[in-house]
């Protein structure tokens, strides 16, 4: 009962009052408004980090595309460089079987060419001996046989030779 | 009432030098000292509410030092309530968080020279412990229903001879006892700590120039006492509270 005697009914209410002013003001200031700001904070650091992994993984894509892209290049690369080896193969075997037709053209006209002369040089050659052999034989045995008889006598002689 | 506060020894304050500038034994100076503790009261829900104003009146996103500061306090007691409520605290965030505030402000009060704990009156404890019990009542009505509500209050198990009547009404009868128990246990506590710390810092202030060593000592002490006060008044309502609200899943 002594305990009893220090409670005012008053005060006890002026007190109810105060506290519900107090809630009443500090709902609106700071309740409503800071916890407003730690949640949209909340939520824009939340969205931040999304966006950070979104682009994280928007990168991990690129990086994986690039390889790809990178390692069909090289293949390309490759390719190319295998194709142009075989080309230029091609065209080198094909300049050599040229110049080969074209040396053997040339070898072929030089053959030719030395036939020609060699049958023209004989020919000359008979000629020559034709005239140094009736020249000696004019002189050897002048006027003992005429020209007929000469002629037929160097043929023969000549076709000697020949078979010779 | 006003021998009741007569009697307690205590620091002079600003209260008591008007009271006697008025003279005490004049209504006015009667009225003045009776009505000190909620003087003081409203002069720290003045305080509170400007310091609040201040700090959110441009919330923004970068916060300064201040709105920083409140940031801490209200993102801390948010977490408080929400780790012992669940996410369904946030709506008792306001209630629990302006207790803490309110009680942690009016215990500190009584070490400023010149200053009063109103808490050190159980007229102002028992004001808020009323809030507490009528607050813990209607959000259990509000959340459980009438029937849940009286579910709650006939406890289990329930169901064979005995457990169906005699039992739950014992229950009953307990749930009510406690229920109104609380609000007394919670005011005397937190009455009975601060106007101890502030009947010891009186007397060793009446020691002079000998007791300041002590005295230092014993504001110190009085600074724990009356955070933990604070803490005690906050954390047994958030208690009160989730034995009503999750009492389902218990």
């Amino acid at each position: 009962m002594e305990l009893l005697k220090l409670l005012s009914t008053n005060e006890i209410i002026a007190q109810v009052l105060g506290f519900l002013i107090l809630l009443t003001l500090l709902r609106v200031f700071a309740w409503k408004r800071v916890l407003g700001v730690l949640d949209k904070r909340k939520e824009r650091i939340a969205q931040e980090f999304k966006k950070i992994e979104e682009t994280r993984a928007d990168i991990e894509k690129l990086k994986t595309d690039y390889n790809a892209k990178l390692g069909s290049i090289e293949e390309a690369a490759k390719d190319k460089m295998h194709a142009a080896s075989l080309e230029s193969k091609i065209i080198l075997e094909d300049a050599r079987k040229a110049a080969h037709i074209q040396a053997q053209g040339i070898i072929d006209n030089a053959k030719a060419g030395v036939k020609y002369e060699l049958a023209k040089a004989k020919d000359e050659l008979k000629n020559e001996i034709i005239d140094l052999t009736l020249k000696a034989t004019e002189n050897v045995i002048k006027e003992k046989l005429n020209q007929e008889g000469d002629k037929k006598l160097v043929r023969e002689f000549l076709e000697g030779v020949d078979k010779l | 009432m006003v021998e009741a506060h007569q009697t307690q020894s205590e620091l002079p304050n600003l209260v008591s030098f008007l009271a006697e500038a008025v003279g005490k034994s004049t209504h006015l100076g009667e009225q003045v000292i009776l009505w000190q503790n909620v003087i003081f009261s409203l002069l720290i829900v003045f305080i509170i509410s400007l310091i609040a104003y201040l700090a959110s009146r441009k919330p923004k996103m970068i916060p300064g030092k201040l709105q920083n500061a409140i940031e801490l306090v209200v993102g801390g007691l948010d977490d408080f309530v929400c780790g012992i409520l669940g996410k369904q605290g946030r709506r008792y965030t306001p209630f629990i968080g302006t207790l803490f505030i309110y009680i942690l402000f009016m215990n500190l009060s009584g070490i400023i020279p010149f200053l009063k704990s109103p808490t050190a009156s159980w007229s102002t404890t028992l004001g808020l412990a009323f809030c507490v019990f009528v607050y813990v009542q209607y959000a259990a009505f509000k959340e459980l229903g009438f029937l849940g509500y009286l579910d709650h209050m006939l406890g289990k198990p329930r169901g064979i001879l005995a457990f169906s009547v005699f039992i739950p009404l014992m229950m009953f009868i307990l749930h009510i006892v406690s229920e109104l128990v609380r609000p007394l246990s919670l005011s005397l506590r937190l009455r009975s700590n601060i106007w101890g710390d502030d009947l010891l810092l009186a007397v060793l202030a009446g020691f002079g120039p000998a007791g300041i060593p002590l005295l230092v000592f014993s504001m110190l002490l009085a600074i724990l006492a009356a955070v933990v006060q604070a803490v005690v008044f906050s954390l047994l309502t958030t208690i009160y509270f989730s034995l009503v609200l999750t009492h389902e899943e218990v």
